[in-house]
């Protein structure tokens, strides 16, 4: 279970998250919506790393991963998709994905080339375009990649931010539903931060609504979703 | 042909040398974000180490192993003790803005070139000394021409090449190595990844510093060894490494071997008192031309 109570964390005077409490039970697809701007992302950053909260407490699993390095947080089992398909361009697809799987060389050999080899079987696109530069790929195939990436670090927490950003319907289709299939079938835990709150709503359990850096709504996913007032009010459609 | 033969040969050789020296600028310059003026320092030091050990009677080959490893310990503890501090605060008013954040690493490298020369000269004294070379430097006799390579010429140009297939090796193969890439490439998704990335960037100084090293063993025995002899050598392999592209480490090594030509054909079919101020033209020329160097990435990856 991931718990974050009473996040804050600003740039400069900047407040991104001002107190935050959600919690997100485990082998549940949680999603974090709202407009741009409402903090989404950095909350993501914030749980796993990358920005430091200046009060509040975040605990996966009962203990607190506040003050510990990205990497090693990571190494903890949680794996942050960041926005905007986050692989390294000059890189093989190859070289992208065994990097996530890196640091569980020595302790978990065998099982390095069976993580790998279930994400090409979940995205057989990458498959195929194993030799290729990340670069060359398209936008879905990055984002499969990048996920892929985050998948063979063997997460029990999974971040994903915005994975929708800029891809075509179908993509974001197929890419939703392989996470909620990895979801339903193995246990793993997701918080996905989406703008497109129609489709995150639909393969949600859960959903935390977020306005300017606070938390506006928190319930199971199918009533926010029916909640015309809220979706009037915070989301323009 | 003779002259021609003979500044292709001394090129080659030169050429591997400024090809090292590159190949360390641009392995910190992608790692950290840094041009490290220190970095012939570092080389210079360790190579007065190398020297004082083989007039003590030890083997050239142990103070050759221990400078190269004095190289990369020195390398390392500068991104340790001096870089890493320094990138981590970030948030004091000395950093705050971009550009200081980019200038204040690289004045620290000079300083820290000032100090380890003004200790050099502490130690050694200020004055030159020459440094030996493993093998003769009299030129080869072919049917009893003097031919303008020498044993020792073979030597650079056979270890150089060999470092370079190892280390091309070692990025390219190595987990360890593609960990150093990507924290070169994408610090945060290296990061995001698992990569201990202030490790791994510690390596990439450290085996900046050896490279360095390796090249002020190989160059010393055709100059002399003072505090201050390796400074050209810098100039000339930051113009190697611009001029094959900063970001580029295959560049960097294509650079240093144009460099090379390029010095060696000046002072052989002009004067090497020329030779800096060719150094220098090609610089402006590349960075007027193109600026990015010849295999440099293009603007579009600097989002």
């Amino acid at each position: 279970m991931l718990e974050v109570k009473d996040l804050v964390t600003s740039f400069g005077s900047v407040v991104a998250l001002d107190g935050i409490s959600f919690t997100a039970h485990e082998s549940k697809i949680t999603t974090v919506i709202g407009a741009n701007g409402a903090g989404k992302s950095t909350l993501l950053r914030t749980i796993s790393g990358l920005e430091h909260p200046s009060t509040g407490s975040i605990t996966w699993r009962g203990k607190s991963v506040i003050g510990m390095r990205p990497e090693d947080i990571v190494r903890a089992g949680i794996a942050h998709v960041p926005e905007g398909h986050a692989v390294i361009s000059e890189l093989s697809v190859e070289e992208n994905m065994s990097m996530g799987s890196l640091f569980r060389r020595r302790k978990f050999k065998s099982d390095v080339a069976a993580a790998q080899d279930e994400m090409y079987e979940l995205f057989p696109r990458l498959k195929e375009r194993r030799k290729q530069l990340a670069g060359t790929l398209s936008g879905g195939e990055r984002q499969m990649l990048a996920i892929s990436r985050a998948l063979v670090s063997r997460p029990q927490l999974l971040l994903l931010d915005e994975p929708s950003l800029g891809l075509a319907p179908l993509v974001v289709e197929q890419i939703i539903d392989s996470i909620n299939i990895l979801c339903r079938s193995t246990g793993l835990t997701v918080l996905l931060v989406e703008q497109n709150a129609n489709t995150a709503l639909g393969v949600a359990d859960h959903g935390v609504l977020l306005a300017l850096g606070k938390v506006v709504a928190d319930r199971p996913a199918a009533e926010l979703k029916a909640d015309a007032n809220l979706r009037a009010a915070y989301l323009g459609y | 042909m003779e002259t021609f033969l003979a500044a292709l040969f001394s090129g080659t050789s030169r050429g591997a040398i400024y090809a090292l020296v590159a190949l360390g600028l641009v392995i910190v310059w992608r790692g950290a974000g840094i041009v490290n003026f220190a970095q012939m320092g570092q080389a210079m030091f360790s190579t007065y180490i190398a020297s004082t050990m083989i007039t003590n009677g030890y083997s050239y080959w142990l103070g050759f192993i221990v400078a190269i490893l004095v190289g990369a310990a020195m390398g390392a503890l500068l991104d340790i003790l001096v870089m890493r501090p320094l990138s981590n605060k970030k948030k004091t008013e000395l950093l705050s803005s971009d550009s200081m954040r980019a200038a204040v690493p690289v004045i620290a490298s000079l300083g820290i070139l000032g100090v380890l020369q003004a200790l050099a000269g502490i130690i050694w004294a200020a004055e030159e000394r020459g440094f030996p070379a493993p093998y003769p430097q009299e030129g080869f006799t072919v049917a009893n021409n003097v031919m303008p390579f020498t044993s020792f010429d073979v030597f650079v140009i056979s270890i150089v090449l060999a470092t370079l297939l190892a280390t091309t090796l070692f990025f390219k193969k190595t987990g360890v190595g593609l960990a150093m890439r990507a924290t070169a490439l994408n610090a945060e998704v290296a990061r995001l990844s698992g990569i201990r990335t202030n490790f791994t960037r510690s390596l990439s100084w450290g085996f900046s510093g050896a490279a360095s090293s390796l090249a002020g063993l190989l160059i010393t025995p055709t100059s002399n060894l003072s505090p201050n002899t390796l400074d050209l050598v810098l100039i000339i392999g930051f113009t190697a490494a611009v001029v094959g592209g900063l970001d580029s480490p295959a560049g960097s090594v294509i650079g240093g071997f144009l460099v090379g030509m390029v010095i060696s054909f000046v002072s052989f079919y002009d004067t090497p008192e020329d030779v800096f101020l060719s150094i220098l033209s090609v610089l402006l020329l590349v960075l007027i031309i193109r600026p990015r160097g010849i295999f440099g990435a293009k603007d579009a990856r600097r989002v």
